[in-house]
């Protein structure tokens, strides 16, 4: 297993990390966003010994923390994950696993880049730039977690508290949009 | 990979033309766009010119690369070739990446090939 954070608080994951002996990255330029079309988190892939995706983009738990929301039970979850890594049991055939992600669209590319150069901004200490193109970014990508949500942390907004729920009603509204699949 | 292949460029897209491969990989010459044995024919060299500079988003968009300009800042950011994802998302082909542990050190995504991997995106947020 490797665990990316979509994230630049290494602090927060660090404090998250006791115990852990897997692989945990800082991804905070959401490189891996960008590479494979990621929206949300979590998100999880299968990949096998010679680099080929058998499980693409799935929208996937290891708690029962989001249950009430997302109505997905993660033990099941977890029994799929269990027997690919056991005796290779795919839990999608190869047919319907390619093509199951959409490719991000070009205002999706942008606003992945202008998040990059907001935190770049933030960085520098330039908090007018960072803002100026956080919120491009999240005009371009507006139901894209991996921008919008991401953001509010590094604009001082707290992503638990009203603007979750914002966000979480306007996703609903516009269908729930993810590239990748859901489900068991 | 190990520069990931984004790139953040300061000043704006025109840029001298012998900085082009050191900021992208590829450089203008006579036989085209070119990156170790590879070229792509420029059609329309006087499009990615301006003056004696040349516009890095231009070329980016040439071979297949998004880019992105804050004209306040004058940051560039110019984004992965977009191959990589189409290999992920309609070949099924993992990406290489390389990204720094919560000790700063860099690993790379393929360090762990030959192995079953999980691949778990999380957040804080």
């Amino acid at each position: 297993m490797i665990a990316v954070a979509v994230d630049e608080d290494v602090e927060t994951i660090r404090g998250a990390a006791d115990g852990i002996t897997y692989p945990i990255l800082i991804d905070a330029d959401h490189v891996v966003t960008e590479l494979y079309a990621i929206s949300n988190v979590p998100t999880v892939l299968m990949i096998d010994e010679d680099d080929n995706i058998v499980q693409p983009n799935w929208s996937a738990y290891a708690s029962d923390t989001f249950r009430e929301l997302t109505g997905i039970n993660s033990e099941t979850q977890m029994d799929h994950i269990r027997a690919w890594a056991k005796v290779g049991t795919l839990r999608m055939s190869p047919e319907d696993a390619k093509g199951a992600v959409h490719d991000l669209s070009s205002e999706e590319e942008q606003a992945r880049l202008f998040f990059r150069i907001a935190t770049r901004l933030r960085n520098d200490g330039d908090a007018e730039g960072a803002e100026r193109n956080f919120v491009t970014a999240i005009d371009l990508a507006p139901h894209d977690w991996t921008v919008q949500r991401a953001a509010q942390p590094l604009r001082g907004i707290n992503p638990f508290g009203d603007a979750f729920m914002e966000l979480y009603t306007a996703f609903n509204e516009a269908g729930r949009p993810f590239h990748g699949v859901t489900g068991h | 990979m190990a520069n990931n292949d984004i790139v953040m460029l300061e000043g704006g897209p025109l840029i001298d033309p012998a900085a082009l491969e050191n900021a992208l990989g590829w450089a203008l010459k006579p036989e085209g766009l070119c990156k170790d044995d590879t070229c792509v024919i420029v059609h329309d060299r006087a499009a990615l010119m301006s003056g004696d500079r040349v516009d890095v988003t231009a070329v980016a968009s040439l071979i297949d690369r998004p880019a992105a300009h804050d004209a306040t800042s004058d940051l560039v950011a110019i984004g992965a070739p977009r191959d990589l994802r189409r290999a992920a998302i309609n070949d099924m082909r993992a990406p290489d990446f390389t990204l720094p542990d919560l000790d700063g050190l860099p690993m790379n995504f393929s360090d762990h090939r030959s192995k079953k991997r999980l691949l778990v995106a999380f957040s804080s947020w």
